[in-house]
Protein backbone atom coordinates (compact mmCIF):
# COMPACT_ATOMS: atom_id res chain seq x y z
CA UNK A 1 0.00 0.00 0.00
CA UNK A 2 1.35 3.57 -0.83
CA UNK A 3 0.13 6.53 0.50
CA UNK A 4 -0.31 10.04 -0.84
CA UNK A 5 1.72 12.66 -0.17
CA UNK A 6 -0.81 14.54 1.54
CA UNK A 7 -1.65 11.68 3.55
CA UNK A 8 1.71 11.04 4.80
CA UNK A 9 2.52 14.95 5.06
CA UNK A 10 -0.55 14.76 7.34
CA UNK A 11 0.62 11.86 9.87
CA UNK A 12 4.18 13.62 9.70
CA UNK A 13 2.50 16.66 10.92
CA UNK A 14 0.71 15.24 13.58
CA UNK A 15 2.89 15.04 16.74
CA UNK A 16 3.88 18.41 16.28
CA UNK A 17 0.42 19.78 15.37
CA UNK A 18 -0.95 17.82 18.94
CA UNK A 19 1.83 19.63 20.36
CA UNK A 20 1.18 22.64 20.03
CA UNK A 21 -2.44 22.14 20.66
CA UNK A 22 -1.92 20.95 24.09
CA UNK A 23 0.43 22.78 25.57
CA UNK A 24 -0.08 26.51 23.16
CA UNK A 25 -3.99 26.50 22.05
CA UNK A 26 -5.22 24.60 25.21
CA UNK A 27 -3.71 26.95 27.88
CA UNK A 28 -4.48 29.82 25.52
CA UNK A 29 -8.46 28.72 26.42
CA UNK A 30 -7.77 27.96 29.81
CA UNK A 31 -6.38 31.87 30.48
CA UNK A 32 -9.43 32.52 28.55
CA UNK A 33 -11.52 30.69 30.86
CA UNK A 34 -9.75 31.88 34.00
CA UNK A 35 -10.37 35.55 33.16
CA UNK A 36 -14.34 35.22 33.95
CA UNK A 37 -13.65 33.25 37.25
CA UNK A 38 -13.30 34.75 40.46
CA UNK A 39 -11.11 35.39 42.71
CA UNK A 40 -11.87 35.04 46.55
CA UNK A 41 -9.70 34.89 49.81
CA UNK A 42 -7.08 33.32 47.73
CA UNK A 43 -9.16 30.86 46.11
CA UNK A 44 -9.91 30.66 42.06
CA UNK A 45 -13.86 30.11 41.88
CA UNK A 46 -15.14 28.80 38.78
CA UNK A 47 -17.96 31.48 37.41
CA UNK A 48 -18.76 33.21 34.27
CA UNK A 49 -18.48 37.05 35.49
CA UNK A 50 -17.34 40.33 33.55
CA UNK A 51 -16.02 41.68 36.57
CA UNK A 52 -11.97 40.71 35.86
CA UNK A 53 -12.14 42.94 33.02
CA UNK A 54 -14.81 45.64 34.86
CA UNK A 55 -12.24 45.78 37.29
CA UNK A 56 -8.88 45.95 35.26
CA UNK A 57 -10.60 48.99 32.71
CA UNK A 58 -11.63 50.80 35.96
CA UNK A 59 -8.50 51.33 37.65
CA UNK A 60 -6.40 53.79 37.53
CA UNK A 61 -3.24 52.06 38.44
CA UNK A 62 -3.79 49.85 35.06
CA UNK A 63 -4.06 52.53 32.65
CA UNK A 64 -0.88 54.34 34.14
CA UNK A 65 0.88 50.85 33.52
CA UNK A 66 -0.91 50.22 30.02
CA UNK A 67 -0.32 54.01 28.77
CA UNK A 68 3.43 53.32 30.06
CA UNK A 69 3.89 50.00 28.40
CA UNK A 70 1.97 51.78 25.06
CA UNK A 71 4.61 54.68 25.21
CA UNK A 72 7.85 52.66 25.95
CA UNK A 73 5.98 49.90 22.90
CA UNK A 74 5.96 52.99 20.42
CA UNK A 75 9.27 54.56 20.96
CA UNK A 76 11.21 51.29 21.35
CA UNK A 77 9.43 49.38 18.35
CA UNK A 78 10.03 53.05 16.45
CA UNK A 79 13.75 53.42 17.12
CA UNK A 80 14.53 49.70 16.61
CA UNK A 81 12.89 50.11 13.30
CA UNK A 82 15.14 53.51 12.07
CA UNK A 83 18.11 51.35 13.63
CA UNK A 84 17.33 48.30 11.84
CA UNK A 85 16.95 49.86 8.30
CA UNK A 86 20.08 50.94 7.50
CA UNK A 87 21.55 47.75 8.64
CA UNK A 88 19.26 46.00 6.44
CA UNK A 89 19.78 48.02 3.63
CA UNK A 90 23.34 47.57 4.01
CA UNK A 91 23.59 43.94 4.29
CA UNK A 92 20.88 43.55 1.54
CA UNK A 93 21.95 45.90 -1.46
CA UNK A 94 25.56 47.41 -0.94
CA UNK A 95 27.60 44.61 0.78
CA UNK A 96 26.03 40.97 1.62
CA UNK A 97 28.76 41.43 4.35
CA UNK A 98 29.27 38.01 6.81
CA UNK A 99 31.32 39.58 9.60
CA UNK A 100 27.85 42.20 10.19
CA UNK A 101 25.42 38.88 9.62
CA UNK A 102 27.36 37.17 12.58
CA UNK A 103 27.50 40.15 15.04
CA UNK A 104 24.07 40.56 14.76
CA UNK A 105 23.20 36.35 15.20
CA UNK A 106 25.38 36.75 18.12
CA UNK A 107 23.91 39.67 19.81
CA UNK A 108 20.88 38.02 19.17
CA UNK A 109 22.00 35.23 20.70
CA UNK A 110 23.81 36.44 23.75
CA UNK A 111 21.83 36.05 26.79
CA UNK A 112 18.85 38.07 27.55
CA UNK A 113 19.71 38.85 31.41
CA UNK A 114 23.14 39.40 30.84
CA UNK A 115 22.42 42.44 28.34
CA UNK A 116 19.60 43.64 30.40
CA UNK A 117 22.09 43.89 33.24
CA UNK A 118 24.66 45.64 30.82
CA UNK A 119 22.45 48.18 30.87
CA UNK A 120 22.02 48.09 34.91
CA UNK A 121 25.90 48.72 35.35
CA UNK A 122 26.41 51.02 32.07
CA UNK A 123 23.61 53.86 33.57
CA UNK A 124 24.16 53.30 36.92
CA UNK A 125 24.98 56.16 39.30
CA UNK A 126 28.62 54.84 39.61
CA UNK A 127 27.91 53.45 35.90
CA UNK A 128 29.93 54.13 33.32
CA UNK A 129 27.98 56.46 31.33
CA UNK A 130 27.64 58.66 34.42
CA UNK A 131 31.49 58.43 35.21
CA UNK A 132 32.17 59.83 31.43
CA UNK A 133 30.07 62.36 31.51
CA UNK A 134 31.43 63.35 34.79
CA UNK A 135 35.26 63.38 33.69
CA UNK A 136 33.98 65.03 30.55
CA UNK A 137 32.84 68.02 32.78
CA UNK A 138 29.17 67.69 30.77
CA UNK A 139 27.37 67.05 34.30
CA UNK A 140 28.65 68.44 38.02
CA UNK A 141 26.90 65.04 39.60
CA UNK A 142 25.69 61.35 38.59
CA UNK A 143 22.36 61.62 36.57
CA UNK A 144 20.47 59.54 38.95
CA UNK A 145 17.41 59.75 36.38
CA UNK A 146 19.93 57.65 34.20
CA UNK A 147 18.60 54.07 36.02
CA UNK A 148 14.93 53.27 36.93
CA UNK A 149 13.14 55.37 34.33
CA UNK A 150 11.03 54.95 30.97
CA UNK A 151 14.45 56.03 28.72
CA UNK A 152 16.64 53.48 30.86
CA UNK A 153 13.67 50.50 30.15
CA UNK A 154 13.58 51.67 26.42
CA UNK A 155 17.08 51.71 25.93
CA UNK A 156 17.63 48.73 26.79
CA UNK A 157 14.73 47.30 25.42
CA UNK A 158 15.77 48.71 21.86
CA UNK A 159 19.26 46.77 22.21
CA UNK A 160 17.20 43.35 23.06
CA UNK A 161 15.08 43.33 20.20
CA UNK A 162 17.66 45.03 17.64
CA UNK A 163 19.11 42.07 16.15
CA UNK A 164 15.73 40.23 15.84
CA UNK A 165 14.67 43.18 14.10
CA UNK A 166 17.51 43.61 11.77
CA UNK A 167 17.06 40.51 10.67
CA UNK A 168 13.52 40.87 9.96
CA UNK A 169 14.04 44.00 7.91
CA UNK A 170 16.95 42.22 5.88
CA UNK A 171 14.24 39.27 5.21
CA UNK A 172 11.48 41.43 4.14
CA UNK A 173 14.16 43.38 1.95
CA UNK A 174 15.33 40.39 0.02
CA UNK A 175 11.74 40.04 -2.03
CA UNK A 176 12.37 43.34 -3.69
CA UNK A 177 14.68 42.98 -6.77
CA UNK A 178 18.23 44.88 -6.17
CA UNK A 179 18.00 46.08 -9.84
CA UNK A 180 15.25 48.12 -8.72
CA UNK A 181 17.54 49.94 -6.17
CA UNK A 182 20.53 49.72 -8.61
CA UNK A 183 18.22 51.50 -11.12
CA UNK A 184 16.99 54.30 -9.18
CA UNK A 185 21.04 54.60 -7.97
CA UNK A 186 22.08 54.65 -11.76
CA UNK A 187 19.64 57.67 -12.05
CA UNK A 188 21.10 59.79 -9.40
CA UNK A 189 18.88 58.62 -6.57
CA UNK A 190 20.87 59.06 -2.77
CA UNK A 191 20.47 55.93 -0.82
CA UNK A 192 18.24 58.14 1.50
CA UNK A 193 15.95 58.74 -1.86
CA UNK A 194 16.46 55.37 -2.99
CA UNK A 195 15.17 53.74 0.01
CA UNK A 196 12.10 55.93 0.82
CA UNK A 197 10.87 56.08 -3.09
CA UNK A 198 12.04 52.48 -4.27
CA UNK A 199 12.67 50.26 -1.22
CA UNK A 200 10.14 51.64 1.60
CA UNK A 201 6.71 51.40 -0.63
CA UNK A 202 8.03 47.80 -1.49
CA UNK A 203 8.28 46.54 1.82
CA UNK A 204 6.10 48.55 3.37
CA UNK A 205 4.05 45.34 4.90
CA UNK A 206 7.09 44.01 6.28
CA UNK A 207 8.12 46.75 7.94
CA UNK A 208 4.62 47.20 9.56
CA UNK A 209 5.37 43.55 10.51
CA UNK A 210 8.79 43.82 11.99
CA UNK A 211 7.40 47.29 13.76
CA UNK A 212 4.55 45.30 15.22
CA UNK A 213 6.30 41.93 16.14
CA UNK A 214 8.85 44.42 18.37
CA UNK A 215 6.18 46.39 19.84
CA UNK A 216 4.53 43.30 21.17
CA UNK A 217 7.20 41.88 22.72
CA UNK A 218 8.28 45.06 24.35
CA UNK A 219 4.82 46.24 25.45
CA UNK A 220 4.97 42.61 26.78
CA UNK A 221 7.90 42.40 28.54
CA UNK A 222 8.02 42.30 32.20
CA UNK A 223 11.59 41.72 33.02
CA UNK A 224 13.47 44.69 31.76
CA UNK A 225 10.95 46.93 33.52
CA UNK A 226 11.51 45.24 36.84
CA UNK A 227 14.97 45.49 36.77
CA UNK A 228 15.46 49.20 35.40
CA UNK A 229 12.03 50.55 35.42
CA UNK A 230 11.71 51.65 39.01
CA UNK A 231 8.30 53.17 40.06
CA UNK A 232 7.79 55.60 36.66
CA UNK A 233 8.70 52.57 34.29
CA UNK A 234 5.93 49.66 35.55
CA UNK A 235 4.69 48.11 32.59
CA UNK A 236 1.15 46.60 31.92
CA UNK A 237 3.46 43.18 31.45
CA UNK A 238 5.16 43.81 34.93
CA UNK A 239 1.56 44.36 36.92
CA UNK A 240 0.08 40.89 34.94
CA UNK A 241 3.07 38.88 36.27
CA UNK A 242 3.01 40.17 39.35
CA UNK A 243 -0.60 38.84 39.68
CA UNK A 244 0.67 35.56 39.04
CA UNK A 245 3.63 35.56 40.98
CA UNK A 246 2.75 37.74 43.98
CA UNK A 247 -0.57 38.98 44.66
CA UNK A 248 -2.28 35.17 43.59
CA UNK A 249 -5.14 36.63 41.63
CA UNK A 250 -5.00 34.72 38.39
CA UNK A 251 -8.49 35.53 37.07
CA UNK A 252 -7.55 39.09 37.40
CA UNK A 253 -4.02 38.48 35.55
CA UNK A 254 -5.62 36.54 32.86
CA UNK A 255 -8.26 39.15 31.83
CA UNK A 256 -5.38 41.89 32.33
CA UNK A 257 -3.10 39.50 29.55
CA UNK A 258 -6.44 39.56 26.95
CA UNK A 259 -7.04 43.28 27.32
CA UNK A 260 -3.41 44.10 26.23
CA UNK A 261 -3.70 41.68 23.64
CA UNK A 262 -6.93 43.39 22.37
CA UNK A 263 -5.07 46.92 22.75
CA UNK A 264 -2.63 45.28 20.48
CA UNK A 265 -4.74 44.37 17.97
CA UNK A 266 -6.85 47.11 17.79
CA UNK A 267 -3.12 49.15 17.15
CA UNK A 268 -1.92 46.69 14.51
CA UNK A 269 -5.00 48.01 12.84
CA UNK A 270 -4.45 51.73 13.40
CA UNK A 271 -1.38 51.35 12.15
CA UNK A 272 -2.36 49.24 8.81
CA UNK A 273 -4.80 52.12 8.50
CA UNK A 274 -2.63 55.19 8.83
CA UNK A 275 -0.57 53.11 6.42
CA UNK A 276 -3.00 53.69 3.62
CA UNK A 277 -3.81 56.96 4.84
CA UNK A 278 0.05 58.40 4.68
CA UNK A 279 0.48 56.60 1.22
CA UNK A 280 3.25 54.25 2.72
CA UNK A 281 1.26 50.89 2.14
CA UNK A 282 -0.31 49.41 -1.12
CA UNK A 283 -3.35 50.75 -2.56
CA UNK A 284 -2.01 54.37 -2.46
CA UNK A 285 1.39 53.60 -4.05
CA UNK A 286 0.10 54.43 -7.19
CA UNK A 287 -0.62 58.22 -6.78
CA UNK A 288 3.05 58.26 -5.27
CA UNK A 289 4.58 56.54 -8.42
CA UNK A 290 2.10 59.00 -10.51
CA UNK A 291 3.40 61.59 -8.88
CA UNK A 292 7.46 60.79 -8.51
CA UNK B 1 30.17 56.66 3.26
CA UNK B 2 27.26 58.19 5.45
CA UNK B 3 25.72 54.87 5.50
CA UNK B 4 28.71 52.89 6.01
CA UNK B 5 29.57 55.08 9.08
CA UNK B 6 25.98 54.88 10.51
CA UNK B 7 25.89 51.13 10.05
CA UNK B 8 29.09 51.05 12.30
CA UNK B 9 27.85 53.33 14.66
CA UNK B 10 25.06 51.02 15.00
CA UNK B 11 26.58 48.29 15.26
CA UNK B 12 28.87 49.24 17.89
CA UNK B 13 25.52 50.51 19.84
CA UNK B 14 25.05 46.67 19.53
CA UNK B 15 28.33 45.44 20.90
CA UNK B 16 29.77 47.99 23.11
CA UNK B 17 27.70 46.74 26.45
CA UNK B 18 28.43 43.55 25.83
CA UNK B 19 31.93 44.24 25.65
CA UNK B 20 32.14 46.00 28.44
CA UNK B 21 30.41 43.64 30.46
CA UNK B 22 33.24 40.67 29.34
CA UNK B 23 36.04 43.43 30.37
CA UNK B 24 34.46 43.83 33.98
CA UNK B 25 34.58 40.37 34.57
CA UNK B 26 38.68 40.64 34.26
CA UNK B 27 38.73 43.81 36.75
CA UNK B 28 40.82 43.52 39.67
CA UNK B 29 38.40 45.51 41.99
CA UNK B 30 34.75 44.93 42.40
CA UNK B 31 34.24 48.79 40.58
CA UNK B 32 31.71 48.81 37.78
CA UNK B 33 33.38 51.72 36.18
CA UNK B 34 36.46 53.32 34.21
CA UNK B 35 39.34 54.08 35.09
CA UNK B 36 39.93 50.72 34.33
CA UNK B 37 42.54 48.64 37.91
CA UNK B 38 44.38 46.15 36.04
CA UNK B 39 43.53 42.45 35.38
CA UNK B 40 42.71 39.53 37.56
CA UNK B 41 40.88 36.16 37.13
CA UNK B 42 39.07 36.88 40.62
CA UNK B 43 35.60 36.36 39.95
CA UNK B 44 36.22 33.28 38.03
CA UNK B 45 38.07 31.72 40.40
CA UNK B 46 35.34 33.19 43.17
CA UNK B 47 32.56 30.54 40.42
CA UNK B 48 34.59 27.76 40.48
CA UNK B 49 33.67 27.28 44.45
CA UNK B 50 29.92 28.19 44.30
CA UNK B 51 28.19 24.69 44.33
CA UNK B 52 24.67 26.21 43.80
CA UNK B 53 25.76 27.78 40.44
CA UNK B 54 27.36 24.34 39.15
CA UNK B 55 23.68 22.67 40.13
CA UNK B 56 22.07 25.43 38.53
CA UNK B 57 24.50 24.95 35.09
CA UNK B 58 24.15 20.89 35.17
CA UNK B 59 20.31 21.79 35.57
CA UNK B 60 19.93 24.10 32.74
CA UNK B 61 22.00 21.40 30.20
CA UNK B 62 19.62 18.91 31.07
CA UNK B 63 17.15 20.64 30.25
CA UNK B 64 18.29 22.10 27.18
CA UNK B 65 18.93 18.61 26.17
CA UNK B 66 16.14 16.96 26.89
CA UNK B 67 14.17 20.13 25.08
CA UNK B 68 16.76 19.88 22.00
CA UNK B 69 15.57 16.08 21.44
CA UNK B 70 11.92 16.92 21.86
CA UNK B 71 12.52 19.99 19.22
CA UNK B 72 14.59 17.67 17.28
CA UNK B 73 11.97 14.74 16.81
CA UNK B 74 8.58 16.91 16.50
CA UNK B 75 9.90 19.05 14.44
CA UNK B 76 12.12 16.70 12.16
CA UNK B 77 8.31 15.52 11.63
CA UNK B 78 7.11 18.28 10.76
CA UNK B 79 9.73 19.79 8.55
CA UNK B 80 8.92 16.61 6.25
CA UNK B 81 5.33 16.95 6.64
CA UNK B 82 6.06 20.33 5.82
CA UNK B 83 7.45 19.23 2.28
CA UNK B 84 4.08 17.17 1.74
CA UNK B 85 1.43 18.83 2.47
CA UNK B 86 0.33 22.43 0.30
CA UNK B 87 -1.70 25.33 0.58
CA UNK B 88 -4.16 25.60 3.34
CA UNK B 89 -3.25 22.95 5.26
CA UNK B 90 0.35 24.09 5.26
CA UNK B 91 -0.86 27.72 6.21
CA UNK B 92 -2.90 26.21 9.42
CA UNK B 93 -0.01 24.81 10.79
CA UNK B 94 2.15 27.37 9.92
CA UNK B 95 -0.17 29.35 12.20
CA UNK B 96 0.22 26.44 15.06
CA UNK B 97 3.62 26.30 15.02
CA UNK B 98 4.49 29.39 14.62
CA UNK B 99 2.34 31.67 16.72
CA UNK B 100 4.09 31.31 20.26
CA UNK B 101 6.98 33.13 18.83
CA UNK B 102 5.32 36.43 18.24
CA UNK B 103 3.81 36.73 21.32
CA UNK B 104 5.51 37.97 24.42
CA UNK B 105 6.65 35.19 26.85
CA UNK B 106 4.93 36.04 29.33
CA UNK B 107 1.91 35.16 27.55
CA UNK B 108 3.21 31.77 26.84
CA UNK B 109 4.37 31.28 30.66
CA UNK B 110 0.76 32.43 32.42
CA UNK B 111 -1.03 30.50 29.93
CA UNK B 112 1.05 27.13 30.56
CA UNK B 113 0.58 27.95 34.41
CA UNK B 114 -2.86 27.86 34.60
CA UNK B 115 -2.90 24.55 32.58
CA UNK B 116 -0.44 23.33 35.08
CA UNK B 117 -2.61 23.97 37.89
CA UNK B 118 -5.78 22.92 36.23
CA UNK B 119 -4.79 19.88 35.26
CA UNK B 120 -2.73 19.24 38.58
CA UNK B 121 0.03 18.48 37.56
CA UNK B 122 3.19 19.71 39.87
CA UNK B 123 5.77 22.32 38.13
CA UNK B 124 9.49 20.56 38.32
CA UNK B 125 12.28 19.95 35.45
CA UNK B 126 9.41 18.09 33.00
CA UNK B 127 7.44 21.34 32.97
CA UNK B 128 9.99 23.50 32.51
CA UNK B 129 11.13 21.19 29.35
CA UNK B 130 7.02 21.41 28.61
CA UNK B 131 7.65 25.23 28.28
CA UNK B 132 10.87 25.73 26.59
CA UNK B 133 9.68 23.07 23.34
CA UNK B 134 6.61 25.34 23.28
CA UNK B 135 9.22 28.46 22.67
CA UNK B 136 11.95 26.43 21.02
CA UNK B 137 10.04 24.76 18.45
CA UNK B 138 8.59 27.25 16.41
CA UNK B 139 12.57 28.94 16.20
CA UNK B 140 13.59 25.31 15.14
CA UNK B 141 10.90 25.12 12.36
CA UNK B 142 11.28 28.86 11.30
CA UNK B 143 15.08 27.89 10.44
CA UNK B 144 14.25 24.45 8.90
CA UNK B 145 11.46 25.82 6.73
CA UNK B 146 14.27 28.56 5.08
CA UNK B 147 16.08 25.77 4.18
CA UNK B 148 13.96 23.25 3.11
CA UNK B 149 12.66 26.05 0.36
CA UNK B 150 15.89 24.40 -1.18
CA UNK B 151 14.50 20.68 -0.70
CA UNK B 152 14.63 18.19 -3.93
CA UNK B 153 11.47 16.27 -4.27
CA UNK B 154 12.66 14.70 -7.42
CA UNK B 155 15.61 13.20 -5.55
CA UNK B 156 12.19 11.17 -3.65
CA UNK B 157 10.95 10.26 -6.87
CA UNK B 158 14.00 9.14 -8.40
CA UNK B 159 14.63 6.94 -5.98
CA UNK B 160 10.74 5.81 -6.05
CA UNK B 161 11.16 4.79 -9.45
CA UNK B 162 13.94 2.58 -9.01
CA UNK B 163 11.63 0.65 -6.95
CA UNK B 164 12.56 1.58 -3.31
CA UNK B 165 9.63 1.15 -1.27
CA UNK B 166 8.58 4.72 1.13
CA UNK B 167 10.54 3.37 4.05
CA UNK B 168 13.86 3.15 1.82
CA UNK B 169 13.09 5.93 0.43
CA UNK B 170 12.46 7.47 4.25
CA UNK B 171 15.87 5.79 5.54
CA UNK B 172 18.25 6.42 2.47
CA UNK B 173 17.32 9.47 0.85
CA UNK B 174 15.26 12.22 2.49
CA UNK B 175 16.72 11.82 6.33
CA UNK B 176 20.40 11.63 5.10
CA UNK B 177 19.32 14.65 3.33
CA UNK B 178 17.79 17.20 5.76
CA UNK B 179 19.57 16.17 8.79
CA UNK B 180 22.73 18.50 9.05
CA UNK B 181 19.66 20.98 8.80
CA UNK B 182 17.65 19.63 11.37
CA UNK B 183 20.80 19.19 13.82
CA UNK B 184 21.80 22.59 13.08
CA UNK B 185 18.30 24.00 14.21
CA UNK B 186 18.16 21.69 17.58
CA UNK B 187 21.69 23.18 18.84
CA UNK B 188 19.57 26.46 17.71
CA UNK B 189 16.87 24.66 19.73
CA UNK B 190 19.19 24.18 22.93
CA UNK B 191 20.56 27.37 22.48
CA UNK B 192 17.05 29.33 23.24
CA UNK B 193 16.41 26.69 26.22
CA UNK B 194 19.35 27.03 28.19
CA UNK B 195 18.85 30.88 28.27
CA UNK B 196 15.22 30.80 28.72
CA UNK B 197 14.21 32.67 31.51
CA UNK B 198 10.53 35.00 31.29
CA UNK B 199 8.60 31.39 30.50
CA UNK B 200 11.04 29.58 33.05
CA UNK B 201 9.74 31.74 35.88
CA UNK B 202 6.56 30.66 35.68
CA UNK B 203 6.73 26.75 35.13
CA UNK B 204 9.63 26.10 37.13
CA UNK B 205 8.19 25.98 40.64
CA UNK B 206 11.14 25.24 43.08
CA UNK B 207 13.67 24.06 40.11
CA UNK B 208 16.95 26.81 39.58
CA UNK B 209 18.16 27.40 36.01
CA UNK B 210 21.16 28.82 35.24
CA UNK B 211 19.57 32.30 34.09
CA UNK B 212 16.64 31.90 37.18
CA UNK B 213 20.53 31.39 39.04
CA UNK B 214 21.79 34.85 37.90
CA UNK B 215 18.56 36.48 38.15
CA UNK B 216 18.41 35.59 41.63
CA UNK B 217 22.48 37.05 41.84
CA UNK B 218 21.30 40.13 39.99
CA UNK B 219 18.63 41.27 41.97
CA UNK B 220 21.10 41.17 45.22
CA UNK B 221 23.69 43.28 44.19
CA UNK B 222 25.84 44.54 41.25
CA UNK B 223 28.99 42.66 41.36
CA UNK B 224 31.77 41.54 38.84
CA UNK B 225 30.67 37.86 39.81
CA UNK B 226 27.90 38.10 37.46
CA UNK B 227 29.98 39.81 34.73
CA UNK B 228 32.29 36.62 34.84
CA UNK B 229 29.41 34.33 34.68
CA UNK B 230 27.64 36.57 31.82
CA UNK B 231 30.69 36.21 30.11
CA UNK B 232 30.92 32.26 30.41
CA UNK B 233 27.46 32.08 29.55
CA UNK B 234 28.03 34.43 26.54
CA UNK B 235 31.43 32.14 25.14
CA UNK B 236 28.82 29.25 25.49
CA UNK B 237 26.26 30.58 23.59
CA UNK B 238 29.19 31.58 20.73
CA UNK B 239 30.59 27.85 20.71
CA UNK B 240 27.07 26.48 20.32
CA UNK B 241 26.05 28.71 17.47
CA UNK B 242 29.38 28.30 15.99
CA UNK B 243 28.75 24.20 16.51
CA UNK B 244 25.40 24.75 14.62
CA UNK B 245 27.05 26.76 12.17
CA UNK B 246 29.68 23.69 11.78
CA UNK B 247 27.60 21.25 11.51
CA UNK B 248 25.28 22.38 9.09
CA UNK B 249 28.38 22.92 6.58
CA UNK B 250 30.27 20.21 7.33
CA UNK B 251 27.42 17.71 7.07
CA UNK B 252 26.17 18.79 3.95
CA UNK B 253 29.71 18.63 2.54
CA UNK B 254 30.30 15.00 3.18
CA UNK B 255 26.82 14.19 2.65
CA UNK B 256 27.13 15.51 -1.07
CA UNK B 257 30.94 13.89 -1.13
CA UNK B 258 29.32 10.18 0.19
CA UNK B 259 26.70 10.55 -2.90
CA UNK B 260 29.16 11.66 -5.52
CA UNK B 261 31.43 8.56 -4.36
CA UNK B 262 28.94 6.19 -4.72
Amino acid sequence: MRLSNQTTGRLLAAPAAFYMSLFFVAPTAVLLVYSFWRAASYQIIPDFVFSNYLNALASALFWRVTGNAITIGLITAAATLILAIPVAYYLTYVRKSQAILYLVLITWFSSYLVRVYAWRTLLGTSGVLNTVLLQLGLVDAPVEALLFSRFAVAITLIHVYLPLCILLVASSLRDIKPELVEASRDLGTSQLGAFFRVVAPNAANGLIGAFMLTFILVAGDYVTPQMLGGPSGQTTGLLIADQFRKTGNWPLGAAQAFIMFALSILLYGAITLAGRWSGLLPGARRRQGAGA
Amino acid sequence: MILRITVWLILGFLVAPIAIIVLFSFHATPALSFPFQGFSLRWYAELLGNAALGAAVVKSLVIATATAMTCLVLGGAAALAWLRVGGRTRLALEVLWLTPIALPGLFVGVSLLVLFAQAGLQLSTFTIVIGHVVIALPVLILTMRARLSLFDPSLEEAARDLGANQFQVFRRVTIPLIMPTLVAAAILAFAVSFDEFIVTVFVAGTETTLPMYVWSMMRRTVTPLINAVSTLALVFSIAVLFAAWAIGHLKRKTAIAARTQQ
